[in-house]
């Protein structure tokens, strides 16, 4: 069997790619990436599933079917059931391999491993599910290979915290280059968004949605910026819980902003269809009013056009910055104020007494 | 470990954030409406000596109430649980009881949903969750006490083995239903039996007579009389849990299935369910109605994965193996689990070789938007039927 593998870059590459890449590499796995996110792969891959799949499943079948036109024979498409005990994935990602085996007609082979905490099945049996494919059995090879990924992993959250961009970070994690960013800075509004790191960080799906609030000179908080642990203990201290195994993403760094930084405003970004994305919208909604915190829900599918799109976002920006102007000239328009009645009072009292 | 289990106790203590300022004597409960789960709901809260009040069936006012008060994008069933809910307050209900779907999809995020909109309308009310994931007695029983404070366990046994009876008495009728609609000679004979032994369920409350009732059903639907020259297929009726058992919201598909001559099987019925649900695992000695799936689902899937997808895909293989003529998938709009058997379905069907329907139940729509796929469906099946008939008869001169 040869020794290599396909990558879909969509769905969990988004979040776990550095450690694949660490794993596979050792192991001596070499791996294949499909292109990146174009609308003819969307295109190509909705004609595998029924119109009413969420985008981002749509665009995962673009890519089996892009590396399958590359002639990959071997695809990796786990099945991420639980994170936690019953913190469980959608159903579409759970049943990702019985989609993709069911749906594609060429033969493909399907690297199939699962991650289920609620069944005990964890991260070391993931990654023997996955060598005992590619007829690996010896232990201490998986763990070394284990060891890797992790490492490989660890640096790009550091980075990422540390406020490095996505894409940066991911590179200098695979090129083994280490930095680390110390100077933020100082922009007059800052956004945090809530959104799948799938959709986020997909140029195409988000529609550069990052970039485009960049150059409006916005700061940006994604889940990039929060680890995991502090992301839990806001959503537990807002009274929630984590219900989804992405949920962290989403409430998580919405909680997690709204109650240790400075934010104008909240972002949700979802895909049109997505089932937990409403609810999780609307958990943070009703915090967030709470709070009286601004927030937008922009849902997107594989038609929505970016002219619309971003006079949405440049709307919902100039609210806050209208708002946030007015606050200030309130602040500073009653002193001088203040001070004009005095100068009035004393200048009466001066004719007065004259 | 630790932290998983740390995490599962702030689970229960948020999902059970339960009001004990009622007085007991206060308490009036409620529940959701889902086909006709108020008989033996109404015989186990009426055995524990407490008051209850049931929302009306479901309808489109119903619908209504519950589009108008829930987010977008969220499931018919919450929907209409949530209607429920508000409807029972009005009437003046004030512990209302949350039963969490085996599945364990978006229904265990409701719960909590449906409490937070509802105090925010202003509700006052005690909110119990029935977890009826995996056995579950003992929460189920501990859950029952705090809403009625009921200390004598001989009314508990009476009041589930009531329940039970009565379960099983309402299965039988539906399945007898199921086998006369399409057969009888006076058209709408069987419903009217049906409609009658629903009645005397509802009304007895001897566990004796109750224990009776399923023989009886099966002798008296006999006396009706029936075309046994004509053929008639037969079709599963498969997906999403909720939609299946909820007349209302599948817009009575088993009866317009029945009276255009197609005889109704459905694999997932309320006693099984609860069965399952409720004994402990060494009990329940045979394969489940969940293994089974699992077994027959092998090769297209390998794995549940929430919802009863499991169950829809291993239903079909086991029904293409056993002669049945077609299947029809129903499932809400938006439906997360079901969307994956919708994928799936289209190459079980080809390889088993046996006739799929999907339909999607959209609200907006409604019967109109697809009574033509159905009719078209049923002529199909029957084509099929009398050819692979005919085949038959050839081959055995
Ligand atoms: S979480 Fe939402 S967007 Fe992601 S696969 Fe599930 S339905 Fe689709
Ligand atoms: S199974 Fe479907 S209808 Fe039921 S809660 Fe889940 S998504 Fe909603």
């Amino acid at each position: 069997m040869k020794k290599e593998t396909g990558i879909p870059r969509a769905l969990s590459y988004y979040n776990n790619y550095p450690f694949y890449k660490g794993f596979f590499d050792e192991l001596g796995i070499k791996v294949i990436l499909s292109d990146k996110t174009t609308t003819k792969l969307i295109n190509d891959g909705s004609k595998f599933v029924v119109s009413d799949t969420c985008l981002p499943i749509k665009v995962f079948m673009g890519h089996v079917n892009n590396l399958i036109e590359k002639g990959v024979e071997n695809i990796f498409v786990p099945s991420i059931q639980s994170i936690g005990y019953k913190i469980n994935n959608c159903s579409k990602i759970r049943a990702l391999p019985d989609i993709v085996r069911n749906t594609v007609k060429k033969k493909i082979r399907i690297i199939e491993p699962v991650l289920d905490k609620t069944e005990n099945i964890g991260i070391f049996d993931f990654c023997t599910q996955i060598a005992n494919s590619f007829e690996i059995y010896d232990k201490k090879q998986i763990k070394k290979a284990m060891e890797n990924g992790f490492s490989y992993y660890n640096n790009f959250l550091m980075m990422t915290q540390s406020g490095i961009p996505y894409i940066q970070a991911l590179n200098n994690s695979l090129d083994g280059i280490f930095e680390k960013k110390n100077i933020e800075l100082v922009r007059p509004i800052s956004l945090c968004i809530m959104g799948h790191g799938y959709n986020l960080f997909d140029e195409r799906i988000s529609l550069n949605l990052i970039k485009k609030l960049e150059k409006m000179n916005i700061k940006v908080y994604t889940s990039l910026d929060v680890p995991k642990d502090k992301a839990l203990f806001a959503l537990n201290k807002t009274g929630e819980i984590q219900y989804w195994a992405n949920e962290l993403e989403l409430t998580g760094v919405a909680a997690y902003c709204m109650q240790n930084k400075k934010i104008d405003g909240i972002i949700a970004l979802s895909t049109f269809g997505c089932g937990p994305d409403s609810l999780m919208v609307n958990e943070i909604n009703y915090h967030a009013k709470d709070k009286k915190i601004p927030m937008i829900h922009l849902t997107i599918d594989e038609h929505t056009g970016e002219a619309g799109f971003v006079t949405r976002i440049e709307a919902f920006v100039d609210m806050i910055t209208r708002s946030k102007k007015q606050n200030l000239i309130k602040k500073q328009e009653l002193k001088p104020l203040i001070k004009e009645k005095q100068t009035e009072i004393q200048a009466e009292r001066y004719k007065r007494d004259k | 470990m630790s932290y998983n289990k740390s995490e599962e106790k702030l689970k229960r203590e948020i999902f059970s954030k339960r009001d004990n300022t009622i007085k007991n004597k206060d308490r009036i409960i409620a529940w959701p409406r889902m086909g006709r789960i108020d008989i033996p709901l109404k015989a186990i809260v009426e055995q524990l000596n407490s008051r209850y009040v049931i929302p009306p069936k479901n309808s489109n006012k119903t619908l209504e109430i519950g589009v108008k008060n829930s987010i977008e994008g969220i499931c018919l069933p919450y929907k209409l649980n949530l209607a429920n809910y508000i409807t029972a307050l009005d009437m003046g209900a004030n512990t209302l009881m949350m039963f969490q779907a085996p599945g364990s999809c978006r229904f265990g995020n409701y719960t909590t949903m449906a409490y937070k909109t509802l105090k925010k309308m202003g509700y006052r009310f005690d909110m119990v969750v029935f977890d009826m994931y995996k056995n579950k007695m003992k929460q189920t029983l501990e859950a029952l006490y705090h809403v009625t404070k009921c200390k004598n366990p001989i009314r508990y046994y009476r009041a589930f083995s009531l329940a039970f009876s009565k379960m099983f008495a309402i299965d039988e009728a539906e399945k007898q239903l199921f086998y006369y609609r399409p057969r009888e000679i006076k058209k709408g004979e069987s419903e009217k039996y049906y409609k009658k032994w629903l009645k005397i369920t509802e009304e007895t409350n001897d566990i004796k007579e109750a224990k009776k009732l399923k023989e009886k059903i099966k002798e008296d639907f006999k006396s009706i009389e029936i075309d046994k020259e004509k053929s008639v297929p037969v079709v599963y009726l498969l997906g999403e849990f909720f939609v299946l058992l909820d007349p209302f919201t599948n817009m009575e598909i088993e009866k317009t299935l029945g009276d255009s001559g197609v005889e109704v099987q459905r694999q997932i019925m309320f006693s099984g369910w609860l069965e399952h649900v409720l004994k402990p695992s060494f009990i329940y000695k045979q394969e489940s109605h969940r293994q089974r799936c699992e077994r027959f689902a092998k090769k297209y899937m390998k794995r549940p994965t929430g919802g009863e997808t499991i169950e829809t895909i291993g239903d079909t293989v086991y029904g293409a193996k056993n002669g049945i003529d077609g299947v029809i998938h129903i499932m809400p709009f938006s439906c997360m689990p079901e969307i994956v058997s919708q994928n799936i379905l289209p190459k079980v069907s080809r390889e088993e070789n046996i006739p799929v329907l999907s339909l999607v139940i959209d609200e907006q729509t409604g019967k109109a938007g697809y009574i033509t796929r159905v009719e078209a469906f049923v002529d199909l099946i029957k084509r099929r039927k009398r050819e692979s008939e005919k085949c038959q008869n050839q081959e055995t001169p």
